[in-house]
């Protein structure tokens, strides 16, 4: 073996990464090769004196804190599994019942579309669920640091002007039991979305707002306008309107529309939807 | 022990590692606590599926690495990590892909004489391109195979073997400048 070639190998082979054969023929080559013998001295004492002390940067406490505090609020679940797929199923169900509710009040029209909305883009719509309601967790728990808050919906929207490729319209508020805490630029898996992290008599609200475009390509856009999912015991509500599309977040039901809208307020919601104690 | 038990054992366990590398992927901006979370949370999600014969740190990195892809396809780029759009266009550019089948490992000895200190080598592989940085520190600091190495960054071996080979060149170059504090300092704050 010529120095050359063998000195291409000194990296795998002082990392373990050698083929018996080819580990054979350097050591080979090393008996009998004063230089080679003096460079291999020199990577293993390069080593020794610093690779070998080289660690991962201790991870600061902050982080430590934050993580600990993801894990607690995870444990209060089982970890993806067996028990993911029940609970996938019962979010399966979910979707079922309120597109029943939907179908038994909502009149033979309704349920035509229902029917088309529910085998097609069932899967779409809990995936939004899921990525909404993991965003809201990760807001209310102040595990997503907000980019603004203590703003006016005014200032807030003015914020995120040209942060995003759309335009953010945020209500009112109607209600003085309301308040809007927070917001931030954030991402339902790969939509970017404005997140607002609302409080209605003290109870978390998040509201995703994201582009009509992205709302379509999932295949939401179509009836009945408001879709209704419980994912994980939260409430999400997902619906277009003037150009980009929602979703809702809360542990409260319909209840949560009062973000956007005043309780003496008709809305268009699909028949039999109540702002109280929805499915 | 349950398995939200052994989740949580495992990643108090790994902590410094996953944090090292959620800085990495997203080159240390604080964006790398948002990446770190999505990550332990995908993994928790995941973690049924997670085989106890593969090393727990390769698979979040795995998933680590797969989150910050995601990522920098999506718009979160220009607010968020980047780190691996940032380094494949770097690779696309045509930097440090190519093997050089005929150069040899620099001779350490340079670096050696200087005596230069431990903390110097640490700045020194921050300061490598970001490709580069990256096999270097799976495999000097995490410790990581070959094998590991490339299904984490989702290239074949070949591609570890050649990034690995110059970022260790490169790295001793670094080194060999670094007459003192001051140059890889000033590397770090990209004077
Ligand atoms: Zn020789």
């Amino acid at each position: 073996m010529v120095c050359d070639l063998a000195r291409r190998r000194f990296f795998p082979y002082l990392d373990g990464e050698l083929a018996a054969e080819e580990q054979a023929s350097l050591e080979g080559h090393l008996s009998c090769c004063p230089d080679c013998q003096r460079l291999i001295h020199l990577e293993r004492t390069f080593r020794a004196r610093y690779l070998d002390h080289l660690r991962p940067d201790p991870a600061p406490e902050t982080v430590r804190r934050e993580v600990s505090r993801l894990l607690n609020g995870l444990s209060d679940h089982h970890p993806g599994g067996s028990g993911g797929r029940h609970r996938r199923s019962s979010t399966i169900r979910s979707v079922a019942v309120a597109v029943g509710v939907c179908l038994v009040l909502g009149g033979a029209t309704l349920g035509v579309a229902v029917r088309r909305w529910w085998s097609g883009t069932s899967a779409s719509l809990v995936r939004l669920a899921e990525a909404s309601v993991e965003q809201h967790q990760k807001l209310t728990r102040g595990l997503l640091p907000y980019d603004v808050r203590g703003m006016s919906p005014r200032q807030m929207e003015r914020w995120f002007r040209g942060k995003l490729d759309f335009d953010v319209n945020l209500p009112e508020l109607p209600r003085k039991n309301l308040a809007l805490l927070g917001g931030r630029v954030s991402s339902l898996r790969d939509i970017e979305v404005a997140a607002l992290h609302y409080q209605l008599d003290g109870k978390d609200v998040s509201l995703f707002v994201m582009p009509l475009e992205k709302y379509r390509q999932l295949g939401l856009a179509g009836t009945p306008k408001f879709k209704i999912v419980t994912y994980q015991g939260y409430d999400v509500i997902a619906w277009a309107s003037h150009g980009v599309a929602y979703s809702l977040v809360s542990e409260i039901g319909g209840q949560s529309c009062l973000v956007c809208h005043s309780p003496e307020e008709r809305l268009d919601f699909p028949t039999g939807f109540r702002a109280h104690g929805m499915l | 022990m349950d398995p939200g038990e052994e989740f949580e054992a495992l990643t108090v366990q790994h902590l410094d590692s996953l944090h090292a590398y959620a800085r990495l992927l997203s080159r240390d901006r604080p964006a790398s606590k948002d990446l770190l979370q999505e990550a332990l949370l995908r993994a928790f999600r995941a973690f049924g599926s997670y085989k106890r014969q593969l090393s727990f740190k390769v698979w979040m990195f795995t998933i680590m690495k797969n989150v910050s892809v995601d990522w920098a396809r999506g718009v979160r780029v220009r607010l968020l990590a980047g780190g691996w759009r940032e380094s494949e266009e770097w690779f696309a550019a045509g930097h440090g892909e190519d093997p050089t089948p005929s150069s040899l490992p620099l001779d350490p000895e340079q670096v050696l004489i200087r005596n230069v200190t431990v903390e110097q080598v640490r700045e020194a592989i921050k300061n490598l391109p970001p490709g580069l940085r990256e096999v270097v520190e799976l495999r000097e600091i995490e410790g990581l195979s070959y094998q590991s190495i490339a299904e984490v960054i989702g290239h074949p071996i070949g591609t570890v073997m050649s990034r690995l080979y110059r970022g260790r060149n490169v790295l001793r170059v670094l080194l060999r400048e670094a007459s003192s504090d001051t140059v890889i300092s000033r590397r770090a704050h990209g004077v």
